[in-house]
């Protein structure tokens, strides 16, 4: 008779699943958006002094918070999905995930500082 | 004479051989209509007999004969000779322990089958004759309850192969949307929190191999999203 290890279910991955989908969503709406302006930008429609408008209106300031908050929270799930399905060793997979967190966190404040001019 | 067909057929007998190898095989073509199976067949009764090899209906309905034909998963008897490239190469089920020559070891498949409790669970009296089911009802099942447990699809979806010890699989989990689905099933609520796991369902990445290998045409890909849905469903 064979043993059967097991593990059962963690009750966990749906939240992870969500927020990638939910995330997903997001972006296909607001990534056009600044292509759109960049497209505008490399026309010749719209200049520096012009640009710099746009992006200092408060409107133009949520929807880039919203927009960096989305990649980064989408980007964060997908590659952790990456290193869960490659890197099979615990002792890699929770200290590369933990590092992905920190360095992704740090840019995401980064960019924040800059739309919002904290810096 | 006959025209011959050339195929290219895995040898391994773990123990014995150092290494996999292929030999290669010449049958003559016996009939119009001829399956994989039968130039198998013809190999072990004319040529060599030690060649190892599962099959039992011949006829797509035990699930046997799951082997990798040219690259894709499919059964050898309900897969026709013409319009596979030759030589054909015959090779086990892919990421499967080879116990001899095309034959595998299905225990940790079975086990998975298994972890989903493929059985009706309900609490409610017996009725006096059977559980009634509408037609409608019923019709739900169509495209779950016809799956073979050939293990084609599952052995073809890489998310399988890197997580197979964690990850339930396509098979197991159309037969877990299968009871999800069964409105005899009292057990919905513990089958999905059975399933709510970033391993045993979420590493579906919709590749869709599954689908494309199943020799019944059916589609586990949309009976995980529908997994997927319920729990969403059920949480917001």
């Amino acid at each position: 008779m064979r043993t059967v290890k097991e593990p059962g279910s963690a009750h966990g991955g749906l939240s992870d699943w969500y927020w990638q989908r939910l995330s997903a969503v997001v972006l296909a709406f607001l990534l056009p958006l600044s292509f759109l302006l960049m497209l505008m930008v490399f026309s010749g429609a719209v200049d520096q002094q012009g640009l710099l408008d746009i992006l200092d209106h408060v409107a133009s300031r949520v929807l880039h918070t919203l927009l960096i908050l989305a990649l980064m929270v989408h980007a964060y799930m997908g590659l952790k999905v990456i290193l869960e399905d490659y890197v099979h060793m615990l002792a890699w997979r929770i200290p590369l995930i933990a590092t992905m967190l920190v360095l992704m966190s740090g840019f995401g404040i980064w960019w924040l500082a800059l739309i919002w001019a904290w810096a | 004479m006959s025209k011959m067909i050339t195929l290219s057929v895995f040898r391994y007998e773990p123990g014995k051989d150092e290494k996999p190898s292929m030999q290669t095989f010449e049958v003559p073509m016996l009939k119009p209509g001829m399956k994989l199976l039968d130039a198998l067949n013809y190999i072990k009764w004319e040529i060599d007999g030690t060649l190892s090899y599962r099959r039992s209906c011949g006829e797509g309905v035990c699930g046997s004969d799951g082997l990798n034909i040219n690259g894709v998963n499919g059964l050898a008897c309900i897969t026709p000779i013409e319009g596979l490239k030759q030589p054909i190469h015959v090779r086990p089920l892919p990421s499967m322990q080879v116990i001899r020559d095309l034959v595998v070891d299905m225990d940790h498949f079975f086990d998975q089958y298994r972890q989903i409790k493929p059985w009706l669970q309900a609490e409610s009296p017996l009725p006096e004759h059977e559980r009634l089911q509408s037609p409608e009802d019923r019709e739900r099942l169509d495209g779950s309850y016809e799956c073979i447990l050939c293990g084609c699809c599952t052995t073809s979806c890489p998310s399988w192969w890197w997580n197979g010890d964690r990850f339930l699989g396509p098979a197991a989990l159309l037969q877990a949307n299968r009871w999800i689905v069964d409105s005899r099933d009292e057990a919905t609520g513990d089958r999905l929190d059975q399933v709510e796991d970033a391993f045993r369902l979420y590493r579906c990445h919709q590749i869709m191999n599954c689908m494309d290998a199943c020799p019944k045409d059916l589609n586990p890909t949309a009976a995980i999203g529908h997994i997927k849905r319920k729990l969403v469903s059920r949480k917001s």
